[in-house]
């Protein structure tokens, strides 16, 4: 493959600015069980490639699943890139990478066998129906993935690579009869199968919290103090402030070059951020992305201030900044855009404790069940909340969603606990159609002034 | 896809159906003003369930001309999977519906090109200095079901679409409107989607405050294509089955305001979901959903119809999860179409006059993260503007809206627009045709 891919480079490499040729092969095995019913046992082979040239600023780019038609491809996607280009183009130097990274995993999905698979996951679904009479559903699932990837480019890059990805959740519903509640315990992993093993905790939890929140009354709407945990508070910051540290939303628009300005001030000195592709085992680990550039660990937020930004060849050219190796695709069907990985809130010095003890009236929230942006304002919801009460953990309460500006939020984070956690679960990020990308996230304990939430 | 059907049956498959799709789609890209990008994909792939000792396999793959290891691993994976409760197709005639046009189909670069930068140019011609992007893209599918129940039918299908976005981005405040078109024809309203985005603007460069509380809300027809989310799971069979839709059980009855109609129309002229047959070879059809407020069908694929005994709609399609497109790799389940909820008798502008104070609501966003197939939905209006003595005084902004659809649907409805307009759906393109509907006492969250 490597030759093949090698030979078409060369071929056509002088006819525009820049080529590259990404094919990849992925195994993909899942179980879904939803209720009682097994639904879904199945399996995926996808492959298929893609060609992109880049010529006077402009990019061209054709996917195909028939590889022996490459050249043919490669001739698309130069015309194409000739068709738009107007202007110079412009990616950031990166040194050419010649490599092979194999898989190195802790524990190796493919050594079970499928039947124990849907054993596992059957165990898990049986005992969240039989945890209680008004456990009326579930939704359990698992997946698996093992990608295969050739990568090559017109200034000599050769790349192959496997990644493996996994992940899932058992998710309890409670109804009675009127209202329908739910949470779950999620699970995910670049290198280990164990983390499916051993979840019955979490199913009781999922089961209990479930059922509770149907009599917990709704938090009523406004603007509270709210801590957010570990998993909530990574939503919020790959929510509410990695989105806008994407390249691309940047790179070309200079209203939002002045506002996202490199030294502004975000939050307050104790306030770090970073999206790392370094981050071995979680989904968001990458070693190359799909340009072929080695992933680091880049600083986003150091003391408050802005000092970095997630890029892509081109994003970093045109700004004068350095490929940080974001450029991620979900598969061969995409052009890579600037991405996240694993994005993290490093660690403060309060306890939890500190950071309830000063609230008088606050909202306590725990893991989201969603999240989204659109640049300036955030939403996500609490899968489980509770209210805080002159400094102490109050009454469950429900449909917690909180909103705000992302500009002011963050300045209002005003305590981090020292207990950092990453979590993965079985989502993934969405952008320009292209969903779910594995990412993941983590954060400590995070206290916020001021924030909006909605209610009735 | 007769000799994988033959093939699986030498291995021991005793039922078998075979899925195949074909597609071609060129996008023209556009960013900040700049043509962007062109780009051309091409995707084959089959999907293959087999029912072998009563139970269900499923195997996929783009791998051109790989039976061997599809029949396999489909073969494989029936041995843990679920029962096979249902029957593949068998052979009907489906009805006769147009799916493509030949004016989508003739589209070269250059015209969509063309497309584009009109719509730009009339943008920027309203204000310099806004930032436009555009999307403009056309495919060419063609989908074919095979089963060993003796069907053996396929279509062509063009798509067209449109996407344009402009924004403006200063010091405290983003400011973005859109608008979408997705449907098997030309765009016959090209124009008005892009004059909407720049009456959006207009109405939304001054920001203004409301009062929270319950409040008079207009929404807007993707406004309340957002909240009708919520409806769309509830009447899907598959989420009756697993008894978490509170619409189990409650065929027949009153749910809904009596002015409100609403169907799922698989036959919609130029509709984007529009098709002879769903993915799993059962006939399209219009489905009256909702009549006249009483909840009257349940959206059924093979497997819900035949299990719960209800009445086949053609709703069984392998889509991929919010952003509705086919999926090869996803097992057929209950989805909905194009959507139309029937117009009422006044026109939207008069609606608007007669507030005296409210919001118009547009866009909300983080609608899908409520607890939707309970009804609720909560989110922040990320477009909305306030309505003082029927005029428009503003953008509102820091704002949330949070109600549940039945409740509201029920009791809550003051007014339902005569005009009708074909919106996408979760952002995305599609065709679906909503009227505004004007609400009383929605719960408004503000700061302070």
């Amino acid at each position: 493959m490597k030759d093949r891919l090698e030979r078409t480079i060369r071929k056509f490499s002088s006819r525009c600015d820049y080529l590259e040729i990404r094919i990849e092969e992925t195994h993909e095995t899942r179980v879904v069980l939803n209720g009682p019913r097994l639904e879904d046992v199945g399996c995926r082979i996808d492959f298929g490639g893609n060609v992109r040239a880049l010529h006077k600023g402009g990019w061209g780019f054709a996917s195909f699943n028939s590889v022996d038609r490459l050249d043919e491809f490669a001739e698309h996607a130069i015309d194409q890139a000739k068709l738009v280009g107007r202007e110079t183009s412009t990616l950031a130097p990166v040194e050419p990478a010649r490599d092979d990274v194999l898989l190195d995993l802790r524990s190796d999905p493919r050594d079970v066998p499928l039947e124990e698979k849907v054993e596992t996951m059957t165990a898990y679904n049986e005992q969240a129906l039989a945890a209680h009479e008004l456990i009326v559903n579930t939704a359990t699932r698992y997946f698996d993935r093992i990608h295969r990837c050739w990568f090559a480019n017109s200034e000599g890059s050769l790349v192959y690579q496997e990644r493996a990805d996994l992940g899932g959740a058992v998710a309890a519903y409670a109804s009675d009869g009127g209202d329908t509640q739910s949470y779950w315990v999620p699970f995910g992993s670049s290198d280990d199968f164990s983390v499916v093993r051993g979840l019955e905790p979490g199913v009781a939890e999922a089961c209990e919290v479930a059922v509770a929140k149907l009599t917990a009354p709704r938090v009523k709407g406004g603007e509270y103090t709210v801590v957010l945990d570990p998993r909530l508070a990574g939503v919020f910051i790959h929510e509410a402030f990695g989105h806008l540290s994407e390249g691309d939303n940047v790179y070309e628009d200079e209203n939002l070059q002045e506002v996202m300005v490199l030294g502004r001030e975000f939050g307050r000195p104790f306030l770090n951020v970073y999206d790392s592709g370094l981050e071995k085992g979680t989904r968001g680990h990458v070693v190359y992305d799909d340009e072929g550039v080695r992933t680091e660990k880049t600083y986003l937020i150091r003391e408050g201030k802005l000092v970095g930004r997630l890029h892509s060849r081109e994003t970093a050219g045109k700004t004068g900044e350095r490929a940080t190796g974001n450029a991620r695709a979900i598969d061969y069907r995409f052009p890579p855009l600037p991405r996240m990985r694993t994005t993290v809130i490093e660690p403060g010095e309060a306890t939890f404790e500190d950071l309830v003890a000063e609230i008088d009236l606050g909202v306590y929230c725990i893991s989201a069940s969603g999240g989204q942006t659109n640049g300036e304002m955030f939403t996500f919801t609490a899968a489980n909340a509770y209210m805080i009460r002159n400094g102490k953990l109050a009454e469950m309460v429900r449909d917690v969603t909180l909103t705000g500006n992302v500009f002011v939020t963050l300045k209002n984070i005003d305590a981090l606990a020292n207990d950092v956690g990453i979590h993965d679960g079985p989502g993934g990020c969405g952008k320009a159609g292209q969903f779910p990308l594995p990412v993941s996230d983590g954060s400590p304990h995070v206290r916020i002034r001021n924030v909006v939430i909605g209610g009735r | 896809m007769r000799h994988i059907i033959e093939r699986a049956a030498a291995n021991g498959a005793s039922h078998s159906e075979v899925f195949a799709l074909s597609s071609l789609r060129t996008e023209v890209g556009f960013e900040t003003n700049r043509l962007k990008k062109v780009s051309r994909t091409e995707e084959r792939g089959v999907a293959l369930r087999v029912v072998a000792d009563g139970r269900i396999g499923f195997a996929t793959s783009t791998k051109p001309g790989d039976v061997d290891s599809l029949v396999e691993s489909a073969l494989a994976t029936a041995r843990y999977g679920q029962e096979a409760e249902f029957r593949f197709a068998s052979a009907v005639e489906p009805p006769e519906v147009v799916t493509t046009d030949e004016r989508v189909a003739g589209l070269d670069i250059e015209d969509m090109l063309a497309r584009a930068e009109d719509g730009i140019e009339r943008i920027l011609g309203y204000d310099d200095r806004l930032n436009c992007s555009c999307e403009t893209s056309q495919e060419i599918q063609e989908i074919r079901v095979a089963t060993s129940e003796g069907l053996d039918a396929g279509f062509e299908r063009t798509l067209y679409r449109f996407t344009i976005e402009a924004s403006f981005v200063e010091e405290g405040n983003f400011l973005s409107c859109h608008a979408y078109y997705g449907g098997t024809a030309l765009d016959a309203e090209g124009q008005k989607l892009v004059y909407r985005v720049i009456e959006n603007f207009k109405n939304a460069r001054q920001n203004v405050d409301v009062a929270p509380g319950p409040s008079l809300v207009l929404l807007t027809p993707s406004a309340v294509a957002d909240i009708m989310l919520t409806l769309n799971y509830a009447v899907n069979a598959a989420m009756v089955e697993r008894r978490i839709s509170p619409l189990t059980g409650r065929l027949g009855e009153t749910i809904f305001d009596e002015r409100i109609t609403i169907y799922d129309d698989g036959l919609a002229k130029d509709g984007y979901a529009t098709a002879p047959f769903d993915d799993e070879g059962v006939p399209s059809q219009r489905t009256a959903v909702i009549d006249s407020g009483v909840l009257k069908h349940f959206l059924t694929d093979l497997r819900t119809s035949q299990k719960l005994g209800l009445p086949p709609t053609g709703n069984g399609l392998r889509l991929k999860r919010f952003v509705a497109t086919k999926d090869l790799g996803k097992l057929p389940a209950p989805e909905i179409t194009n959507w139309e909820m029937a117009a009422g008798d006044t026109p939207h502008e008069e609606l608007v006059a007669r507030m005296s104070t409210g919001v118009i609501v547009d866009r909300i966003m983080g609608v899908v993260m409520g607890n939707l197939i309970a009804g609720d939905f909560s989110g922040n209006v990320s477009l909305g503007f306030k309505v003082e003595n029927g005029k428009l005084r503003g953008r509102v902004k820091d704002t949330m809206i949070a109600g549940n659809v039945y409740e509201l649907m029920r009791d809550k409805v003051v007014g339902i627009s005569s005009d009708v307009e074909r919106v996408g759906l979760l952002g995305g393109v599609g065709s679906h045709r909503y009227p505004y509907v004007l609400l009383k006492d929605v719960a408004v969250s503000t700061r302070g």
